[in-house]
């Protein structure tokens, strides 16, 4: 017990778990986006993901592409492809009740893995383009997680200020707020819908071409990120998008304490410890949901 | 008369199987405020949702400024020269005052014109002017009906359709409310208003339409139907002991 309780083990465990934060944050608050502009639930969303993560492993082993390059090829792609599933499949489902979304999403989920299996097997597949560690006196950071970390939270935080700052963006959320008023303002909520959705995959696509990175992983492997989110955007806020990133850190870094003091089973577990928990306290999410219309 | 600027005809709207309108005709000319009035369930608020294309029409034919817009779709209606303060005094409430102002002049992609047309309802409404950095969920109800309309105004638009604008409101607020809608005819804008406040809207309007479950009623002055005893009693409840005040 001594040993743990060790500054330079705990700054290490604090340090990991920002990290890994960083890249659930980015991922959960393109979920939360989606549902917070159109109410759905996006089960798919971490194949969105894993389209990423292909993506960068098949420009990494048939171009020697490294995958902070990729970023400017898959990014673009999957944002189109969240453009092209919003507008042939999920713009039929907005306004339905939610479990109709929920099949619709989830059969989209089902088929984008087994589209994957088709192409890459079940193997597990992981991209060492980076390896090595930066060290800062006592602490190492893994190059690896480090670069995805940082990729993570300059392109959250470009979301963040694209919603926030730019005339495209402010509609973006009037849309989530009131979606007949932004109408009324002139504002088309398809096309907010169509971009929302694309925006939402772009993010999923860097999380996934990040992920590459750090670790391997094959089609199936969406399932535990996507439980993951699901919590994270609870715990944060449903539909609340800094919520989101509030909720992905701070997951990340409970994950990791726990992994340090317990074992990395209950690591595992943490997620849905965290929100029974954040539940309990603050029944609307760290950050209030964003539910009410 | 001279064309009008809203020319409604035959107007039948429907949501789903319920049919809330059968055939409603109205005529608003430039210049003038009109008021709508009923009971509950008459098809008030439906008539300008189906003018600004929430609730299309399944039939009949709704002209503005002499283009067919039956079948426009609402997001084409600001464009034309429409604004619309919605029911319920909605604004965006976790966005501040200027973003919520910004959002009515979403059609304007010029950065500079845009902060332009909400500095011109700024100095229209200096009370939001005081509040722009907040959020709009922070106001009072009359300030946040304020708000409304301001957003209503950024495109600087001919026509403009409030639904209920005293509803909920404090008696001053309601007060400063009317007072703002007659500066905004002096400003030479026509307005088409849905008023469960009958006799109010009587009194400010030029001319008043009264629908009964989806139909023409009575149509007349303002003042012609607050003087007339079947309307007062069938919209006003026993109004009339201020009738002189009507003139």
């Amino acid at each position: 017990m001594e040993e743990i309780l060790d500054p330079i083990i705990l700054g290490q465990l604090l340090i990991g778990g920002l990290l890994a934060g960083a890249l659930y944050a980015l991922l959960a608050s393109g979920l939360n986006l989606v549902f917070g502009v159109m109410r759905v639930i996006n089960i798919a969303h971490a194949e969105f993901m894993l389209v990423g993560a292909f993506g960068a492993y098949v420009l990494y082993t048939a171009f020697g592409l490294h995958p902070l390059l990729a970023l400017f090829i898959v990014v673009p792609a999957v944002f189109g492809f969240g453009w092209f599933v919003q507008h042939a499949l999920v713009e039929r489902v907005v306004g339905q009740p939610m479990l109709t979304s929920l099949l619709a999403t989830y059969g989209l989920s089902i088929v984008l893995l087994n589209i994957g299996v088709l192409i890459f097997t079940s193997d597990f597949k992981g991209v060492p383009a980076l390896t090595g560690s930066l060290v800062f006196g006592e602490f190492v950071l893994p190059k690896p997680r480090a670069v995805a970390a940082l990729v993570s939270i300059v392109f959250a935080v470009g979301v963040y200020l694209f919603l926030e700052r730019t005339r495209l963006g402010k509609a973006v959320r009037a849309v989530s707020e009131h979606p007949h008023v932004a109408t009324i303002c002139g504002i088309d909520t398809k096309r907010i819908r169509m971009l929302t959705f694309g925006l939402a995959g772009a993010m999923a696509g860097a999380a996934g071409t990040m992920l590459s990175m750090i670790y391997s992983f094959a089609p199936e492997s969406g399932a535990d990120f996507i439980q993951k989110c699901f919590a994270i955007i609870v715990i944060g806020g449903m539909g609340n998008f800094a919520g989101a990133l509030y909720g992905g850190i701070l997951l990340g870094v409970v994950e990791a304490f726990v992994g340090g003091f317990l074992s990395t089973q209950w690591a595992e577990a943490t997620a849905y410890l965290l929100l029974v928990l954040v539940l309990l306290i603050r029944p609307t999410g760290l950050k209030g949901a964003a539910l009410a219309r | 008369m001279s064309q009008a600027l809203l020319d409604i005809r035959g107007l039948e709207t429907a949501y789903g199987a319920v049919q809330v309108l059968f055939g409603v005709d109205m005529e608003v000319h430039a210049g003038e405020i009109v008021a709508i009035i009923g009971p509950n369930g008459a098809g008030k608020s439906t008539v300008i949702k189906s003018v600004i294309g929430l609730a299309p029409a399944r039939a009949g034919t709704i002209t503005f400024n002499g283009r067919d817009i039956t079948r426009e779709a609402p997001h084409h209606i600001p464009a034309l020269g429409i604004g619309y303060v919605p029911q319920g005094r909605i604004v965006f409430a976790r966005m501040t005052v200027e973003d919520n102002l910004e959002m009515g002049a979403f059609l304007i992609k010029d950065n500079a014109k845009r902060r332009q047309a909400v500095e011109a309802v700024f100095a229209q409404f200096p009370r939001l002017h005081e509040r722009r950095s907040q959020l709009a969920g922070s106001l009072s109800g009359g300030e946040q009906q304020m708000l409304a309309i301001g957003r209503a105004l950024m495109l600087d638009p001919k026509l403009v359709i409030l639904d209920e604008p005293s509803l909920g409101l404090s008696p001053k607020y309601v007060d400063l409310i009317f007072e703002q809608l007659v500066g905004l005819k002096k400003q030479g804008r026509t307005l088409l208003m849905v008023e469960q406040n009958a006799a109010r809207a009587l009194e400010l309007s030029d001319r008043a339409y009264a629908l009964e479950l989806g139909r023409n009623r009575f149509t007349g002055k303002g003042a012609e139907l607050l003087a007339n005893p079947d309307v007062r009693r069938m919209y006003l409840g026993g109004y009339g002991v201020r009738t002189g005040s009507a003139g």
